[in-house]
């Protein structure tokens, strides 16, 4: 029997993607608590105003605006959740990001000297981010309409507390050295070519938000299993070849891919539909990307764009490598499907219209990596075989779990939340205020995100792939020219003689700004924190 | 198969540890007891030169020293068991035949292994290579489980290897692209400074346990 979720109980980031619902625009907010009666007069403040998972089946229908909240250790600490309940919290949690910093690699270039002050990365201050507060609009005129009613609510709080109430806090590194008072993020266009085509744009150009992770009880579109689900033994290009991971990935009280129910703290009512959050700022160098990008690129054979195709995995326009192998049939699949989706949001799509769509749509997501054990098509060092493996890690012998293909890859499947941020106004710079906000959820930091990061991002072992890490993501330290010494094995291909390509000397081309690891309750859990009646025994 | 796959070899050692201190020990001062001057020396001797003693034994994979204390107790409804008493465990996989790596182990760190096994029931018995071979034999428990990160070959194949691995991949970033007369010069040059049949030298150092410290000149 499938795991059935009370959507009603869940935090609506948690299934839904905003973007992809129509809210482009985001603004992140960091409070600090300085009463705990005060913070708690926040949570009830806020409280009726926070969107949940409920589906949202008419799109004409859904709010301009959406609210969600989440809380550090400290925060709930500040927020005075019982201890023994705090205690039940996992280390990585408690310990929050920065004391993670040699396991997910905040070391070099990215160490949190270099962060937003917002995260205190001066030593002598101190100053913790307690809750966070995600706002995702419709547009800007919403998004501001719904960032009045947190102040507004804010101003309450702090007019009711005589011990110096809740303060929202500042240190963003903005654009131009301003000070801004949140951290705000906003889909990036693509291309007029790919208009209409689904999913934005990040900084590098790629096509971003494309695969997702599919798992019971969500309420989302059943078709996304597809290639966002976990391999099962059937036809990848079907629903035959996916099934929905166990929800307790994602969510505390349901059964995981263990068949277990994830750690969490006690009393059970408390952790129940809640989840962990990963909030990073990731700086992106823009400057590095596009001049290393094209200095290896003109001797790369297939020339820059294959060469970025190898990077990610993906053609820049979003056309999945393992089954696009040339750029022009990756334009032309991307073109076709962007002018058909136009239709089809019009609704002038005739009905074989609709029918090319789905089936064209479906080839983004509907592939594994058993056609490919040489890496001949996408490498195993890009970004989304790294980051997601499929049944890969069986190197192309089937037998090898055949009852369960992704055996090696489904504990470790993440959600991905957030939106790009800053404009990089020159594209020779890495200076300046733009990367990417991302926000990850899942029901263990350690086993799911952290892993990913300090595994499959920073080192190669398990793709066979030595000390190599991913070259979008990996930390590639810092050298005496200013330069990083990554490395990329681009697999050649025996077939056709086609010799590998090696690139080296890779600049870090992703650096982090910020960030730190988040409590997202249920509602249920909202309203025992902020009436401060959580009862642990 | 027990105890070979190959040409490697996996040695496991359960030596019993003397019960009480050495003679003319003051009583009741714990720290002079057996079992604690063999952790000592096992801590210490690692401490002293960095890398292990272990380093210096040719052919050695991986190998490992630790003081079994007792078998631990899993609740109801288990029995609660000791063991009779505690153990030095050393557990090896190396290449080649047992006599000739216990041997090699004698001649080379003689001294040190005298430090550990000084401490243990019998080994006063001990005087040249063949009493400790025959010593060793008398501790040895069957071993099935081996270490899987190398294959069978000698271990100087395989620094040597992984030597050259780096070096060509190093190699291949920096040449890749040049015309074939300038590649060629080029791999000619690498073959004569890293010396691929050479396994003396250039290579990898034994035991390192760092990669600042692989690379031997
Ligand atoms: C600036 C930072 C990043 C950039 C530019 C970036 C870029 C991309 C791109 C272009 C894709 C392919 C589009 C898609 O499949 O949706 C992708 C996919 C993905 N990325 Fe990232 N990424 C970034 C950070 C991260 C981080 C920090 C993680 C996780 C810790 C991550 C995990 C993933 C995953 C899981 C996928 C989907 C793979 C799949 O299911 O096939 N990314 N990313």
């Amino acid at each position: 029997m499938d795991t059935v979720l009370d959507l009603d109980d869940i935090q609506g980031n948690v299934v839904k993607a905003y973007g992809r619902y129509g809210y482009p625009v985001a603004r992140y907010l960091f409070f600090g608590i300085v009463a705990p009666e005060a913070g708690r007069d926040f949570v009830r403040s806020i409280l009726p105003h926070i969107t949940t998972s409920v589906p949202w089946p008419d799109l004409s229908k859904t709010p301009l605006a959406a609210t969600n909240i989440a809380f550090t250790y400290q925060g709930l600490r500040h927020l005075e959740v019982p201890d023994v309940t705090l205690h039940g919290f996992p280390d990585e949690f408690s310990m929050g990001m920065k004391a993670r910093r040699d396991i997910i690699g905040d070391t070099g270039p990215n160490h949190f000297h270099r962060w937003d002050p917002i995260w205190d990365n001066q030593e002598e201050k101190i100053q913790h981010v307690h809750i966070i507060v995600t706002m995702d609009g419709k547009n800007e005129d919403a998004l501001e309409t719904r960032y009045q009613l947190i102040r507004g609510i804010l101003a309450g709080v702090n007019g009711r507390s005589k011990d110096g109430g809740v303060v929202q806090l500042t240190g963003h590194r903005g654009a131009g050295g301003d000070d801004p008072l949140y951290q705000s993020a906003h889909g990036l266009l693509p291309k007029p070519a790919e208009l209409g085509y689904p999913g934005g744009k990040e900084h590098f150009g790629y096509s971003d938000g494309i695969s997702t992770s599919y798992f019971q009880g969500c309420g989302e579109d059943p078709d996304l299993v597809i290639g966002g689900g976990k391999p099962v033994k059937g036809d990848p290009k079907t629903k035959e070849g996916w099934a929905p991971l166990e929800a307790g990935e994602f969510v505390f009280g349901h059964r995981d891919e263990a068949f277990e129910y994830p750690e969490a703290p006690g009393p059970p009512l408390f952790s129940r539909n809640g989840t962990f959050m990963v909030y990073r700022k990731l700086h992106q160098n823009v400057g590095s990307f596009n001049s290393y990008l094209e200095a290896e690129g003109a001797k790369f054979p297939g020339g820059m764009e294959a060469l970025a195709a190898k990077f990610a995995g993906r053609w820049r326009n979003g056309a999945p490598l393992v089954t696009f192998d040339t750029e022009e049939k990756a334009n032309q699949y991307i073109t076709r499907l962007a002018a058909l989706q136009v239709k089809v949001w019009a609704n002038q799509a005739t009905e074989v219209e609709k029918a090319e769509f789905a089936k064209l749509n479906l080839q983004l997501k509907a592939y594994d990596y058993d056609d490919d054990k040489d890496g001949a098509k996408c490498p195993f060092g890009a970004h989304i075989r790294r980051s997601n493996p499929r049944s890969g890690l069986r190197f192309g012998n089937v037998k090898a779990f055949a009852d369960e293909p992704g055996a090696l890859s489904n504990r470790r499947r993440i959600l991905r939340r957030g939106l790009p941020y800053g404009h990089s106004e020159d594209p020779t710079r890495d200076d300046g205020d733009h990367g990417v906000i991302m926000m990850i959820i899942n029901a263990d930091l350690s086993r799911q995100f952290e892993f990913v990061q300090q595994q499959w991002f920073n080192f190669g072992n398990d793709f066979h792939l030595a000390n190599d890490q991913d070259p979008l993501l990996g930390n590639h330290g810092i050298n005496e020219n200013c330069r990083g010494e990554g490395r990329m094995v681009i697999e050649g291909d025996a077939k056709t003689n086609k010799p590998p390509y090696f690139c080296s000397r890779m600049p870090t081309l992703v650096e982090t700004r910020g960030g730190d690891y988040f409590f997202v309750p249920s509602l249920t859990c909202l309203r025992m924190i902020g009436l401060g009646n959580i009862d642990p025994t | 198969m027990a105890n070979k796959s190959g040409n490697a070899y996996a040695l496991t050692l359960l030596c019993p540890i003397l019960p009480g201190a050495p003679p003319g020990t003051e009583p009741g001062i714990g720290a002079k007891s057996h079992v604690a001057c063999l952790r000592y020396e096992l801590q210490q001797q690692v401490r002293v030169s960095e890398e292990s003693p272990m380093a210096k034994v040719l052919n050695t994979y991986l190998c490992r020293f630790y003081v079994l204390d007792d078998v631990p107790y899993q609740g109801k409804p288990a029995i609660l068991e000791h063991l009779k008493s505690r153990y030095l465990v050393f557990s090896s996989n190396f290449h080649g035949e047992l006599d000739d790596y216990l041997k090699g182990m004698w001649i080379t760190i003689e001294p040190e292994i005298r430090f550990i096994l000084d401490h243990c029931v019998g080994f006063s018995e001990v005087s040249d290579v063949a009493s400790f071979i025959a010593y060793i034999k008398k501790c040895q428990v069957k071993t099935t489980f081996f270490f899987n990160g190398s294959n069978d070959d000698p271990l100087a194949e395989q620094l040597k290897a992984l030597y050259l691995k780096q070096e060509f991949s190093k190699f291949v970033c920096e040449n890749q692209g040049r015309n074939p007369a300038d590649l060629q010069q080029a791999f000619r040059q690498f073959i004569k400074r890293a010396q691929p049949e050479n396994t003396a030298n250039p290579t990898w150092k034994a035991g390192a346990y760092h990669l600042d410290r692989v690379v031997s000149q």
